[in-house]
Formats: structure tokens, C-alpha cells, sequence
């Protein structure tokens, strides 16, 4: 019983100290995210590259890119199409942030609480600007080195979800053809 | 009112004999819930309408929000959201009464006692006292009451819904205390609407920018947003992908 009770409280104390973790990086991260999106003196080619350097540092870009193609396009496809697939998808997920948070001029963001299920940590934040606020939820898993994040949720809308069906009536569309989804997502 | 209750109950049971939504099994969520496929049966012409939308939209709709979000200023484009939102709180207590929600009834009545007598709805008092805004509809005590979402549509200048969640509208259009009481309701219909495309003006715009197919996009925020309002944990239940080493 007193041996349970040890493992149990050594888990909870070391479930507490990665909450802890995550919430210092998030915090870290939220001040760089918020500098790029509140920088309006830059070029619109200056700014693009602070998000290029923000979502390449913070986004499990492979784990996004494939989980939005499903296993059965990977499987089907060869090295060299994933390879391009992944370079044409980094691009288009810069592109897509940019374009969803570069019309924001945010004034802050707030943590307001960590949760944890299934090893995915849920980022709880409110961001809000003179006008209005939303909620801003960040799915973060540990990949041992560092924090990255694998999806977004504005509200109740979901980034993975929403580009999910967008890829999937694609992908359908052309007979699970790569080359047409990499083609459409190339014109964003 | 006879002729009335006959067209509630004819979509009613439309509603009730639907074939049930289905899904394909390729992302699920923990909850079951999917998001990959939704029933959508009359995609063709719903892209059509939803053309035609963006169409009034841009000619006639995003003039007026965007001169009226230019000049109004902040407190006034609040008020009249505030205003709007508080002719709706009678018609959810009602709702809410059909959900076996009691307390959340009387929460809505609360609020909306407080607000009308105190600022005719243009500020939110009964929050400051504790009766926090509670959203829902008759198309949420119909999918309470276990009745699927059936297939999506869009409808001319309203937007995206399903069979169900208009149905809802339909139902709450007659029975609603605060519109069946005024006048000139068209009025108040046309107000709240644009009211609503106020609301939504910021995530139209970046529907039409970061989206390589808005139809799909507009189909997911829509399913999202319906499924958050009826699931506790929405957001630890949304789908992730599966992680692979970067």
C-alpha cells in the first residue's frame, strides 16, 4: 500500500513537472509568436520569414503533412513524392498561418491551463487584441528534445480538422492522386 | 397557428425517418465522432448556392459590414450584438425546458429579465451577477434527442445548416415568444441577420484567403462548431494525427 502510494504520488509529481515544462515553453514561444504577429514595420518578405523561422522551429510539420494524407496515400507513394509533398505542405502551412494570424494585431496571450491526454499535452490560451478575445488552444507533444505542436484550435475550429477535409475532397476528387493535391495546394 | 403546426410537424417527422449520417472510418475521433465525410448528399448544388451567397455577399452584404464595422464604433457594435443575443434568450429557456436543462432555463429567463429591464439587451448585467451566457437551439434538443444531423445544406443567404439544424430554425421561427410578439418581425429577422454576418465578418475574410476549397472549409468550421456545442470534451476528443518522427 505505502509502495503504491510512493508511485503514485512520484507520477503525479513528475505529470506535474512536464505540465511545468510545457507551460515555460509556451510562454517563451507565445512572446516570440506574439512579436512576429504585432510586427507591422517589417516588409511583407521580412515578416513571412519570422513565421517561416516560428512554424519550422514549433510545428511537427511531418506529423501534420502525413496525418492530413491518411496511411493509405503514404503507402502508395513513393519516397521522392513524399519528399516533395512535405516541401510543397511546409510552404503551404507557413503561407496559411501567416494568412490567418498576420490580420490580427494581438495585444496579448494568456495561458490559462495545460491538460494532458494520451501524451498530447492541450495548451489552454486566450488571445485577445483591443477589440475582442478567443479562446486559443495548442496540441503539444514532447518528442524528447523539444515541444512541438500538432494542431491549432481558434475557438472550436480545429487547423488539422478543417485542412483535413479540405485535403480529403482533393485527394477524392483526383482518385487519391498526390501530385493533384501538391498541384492544388501550390496555388495558396 | 393550425396551418403552422401542421408544417412543424411535417419536418419534424422529415427529420425523425432521415437516413442516418454517415461517415467514413479513416480518421476517427475518441468519441466516434468523424469529420472526414460529412453526409453530404447535394454537394453539386450546395456549391452552387454557397457561389451564389458569396456572390450577394460581395455585392451587397460585405459593403454594408464593412462601412457599418468602419463606423460604428466598438461599445455601439457590441450593444446591438448584445441586443440581438438577448431577444434570443426566451426562445432557449424554452429549449432548454426540452432538454430537461432546468436550471439553464431559468438562467436564460434570469439573464433576460436583468438585461431588458436594466438596458433594453444592449449591455450584459446578468453576467456581472453571475447568469453566464448559455448558447443553444432547437436543432441542439433535437440532436439531445438523438435525431442525426442528416444531410448538410446551404441555404440562399443564410448559410451553411443541415436538415436538422434547420429544422430547429424552422420550429423556433414559430414558437419563439420575442418574435411572434413584434410587429414587423422581417424586420427583426433582417436585423439579426446581418448581426450575424458581423459576428463572422473577421472569419469570412480568412475563409477567402487561406483556403484552397472555402466550400469544405466553410462544411468543417460549420460541423465543428455544432459538435462543440453538443460534446463536454470536444477538444481533447478532436482528431490528431498520428505523430512521426520529424
Amino acid at each position: 500500500m505505502r509502495n503504491l502510494l510512493i508511485l503514485i504520488s512520484v507520477i503525479f509529481s513528475f505529470s506535474n513537472l512536464q505540465a511545468s515544462e510545457v507551460s515555460e515553453w509556451f510562454k517563451n514561444e507565445s512572446i516570440q509568436f506574439l512579436e512576429i504577429i504585432n510586427n507591422n514595420e517589417g516588409t511583407e518578405n521580412e515578416n513571412y520569414e519570422n513565421y517561416k523561422y516560428f512554424v519550422n522551429k514549433n510545428f511537427a510539420i511531418k506529423s501534420i503533412a502525413y496525418g492530413l494524407i491518411g496511411e493509405n496515400i503514404i503507402n502508395k507513394s513513393s519516397k521522392n513524392e513524399l519528399s516533395i509533398y512535405l516541401n510543397v505542405f511546409t510552404d503551404y502551412l507557413i503561407k496559411t498561418i501567416y494568412k490567418l494570424a498576420n490580420s490580427n494585431t494581438s495585444s496579448s496571450i494568456i495561458l490559462k491551463d495545460v491538460d494532458i491526454k494520451d501524451n498530447i499535452y492541450i495548451v489552454k490560451s486566450i488571445i485577445s487584441d483591443e477589440k475582442s478575445s478567443a479562446n486559443l488552444y495548442w496540441k503539444v507533444i514532447d518528442t524528447g528534445s523539444s515541444f512541438k505542436i500538432i494542431d491549432v484550435i481558434v475557438e472550436n475550429t480545429s487547423y488539422f480538422v478543417t485542412k483535413k477535409s479540405e485535403f480529403n475532397k482533393i485527394l477524392r476528387r483526383n482518385r487519391g492522386s498526390l501530385e493533384a493535391l501538391i498541384n492544388e495546394i501550390q496555388k495558396i | 397557428m393550425k396551418k403552422h403546426l401542421k408544417v412543424i410537424l411535417l419536418i419534424i417527422s422529415v427529420t425523425f425517418l432521415q437516413i442516418p449520417i454517415s461517415y467514413s472510418n479513416e480518421e476517427v475521433s475518441v468519441s466516434g465522432i468523424s469529420y472526414d465525410e460529412i453526409y453530404d448528399p447535394i454537394e453539386p448544388i450546395n456549391r452552387a448556392v454557397l457561389n451564389f451567397n458569396f456572390f450577394i455577399d460581395d455585392i451587397a452584404i460585405r459593403p454594408i459590414v464593412k462601412t457599418y464595422r468602419f463606423i460604428a464604433p466598438e461599445p455601439v457594435e457590441k450593444g446591438v450584438s448584445n441586443f440581438f443575443g438577448n431577444l434570443k434568450e426566451p426562445i432557449r429557456s424554452v429549449s432548454f425546458i426540452f432538454q430537461g436543462e432546468f436550471y439553464k432555463s431559468f438562467n436564460s429567463l434570469g439573464r433576460f429579465t436583468i438585461n431588458t429591464l436594466t438596458s433594453l439587451g444592449t449591455f450584459d448585467l446578468a453576467s456581472r451577477v453571475g447568469l453566464e451566457e448559455n448558447e443553444t437551439d432547437f436543432g441542439i434538443t433535437l440532436a439531445k434527442g438523438g435525431v442525426s444531423s442528416g444531410p448538410y445544406i446551404v441555404l440562399p443567404i443564410i448559410g451553411p445548416s443541415n436538415l436538422r439544424d434547420f429544422s430547429g430554425d424552422v420550429v423556433e421561427y414559430f414558437v419563439d415568444p420575442i418574435s411572434n410578439s413584434v410587429p414587423n418581425r422581417e424586420y427583426l429577422v433582417i436585423g439579426n441577420g446581418l448581426n450575424e454576418r458581423v459576428e463572422v465578418d473577421d472569419q469570412l475574410d480568412k475563409v477567402r484567403t487561406a483556403s484552397s476549397d472555402r466550400y469544405e472549409m466553410i462544411k468543417s468550421i460549420y460541423y465543428q462548431n455544432r459538435n462543440a456545442q453538443l460534446e463536454e470534451e470536444y477538444i481533447q476528443n478532436l482528431p490528431v494525427p498520428k505523430i512521426y518522427i520529424e
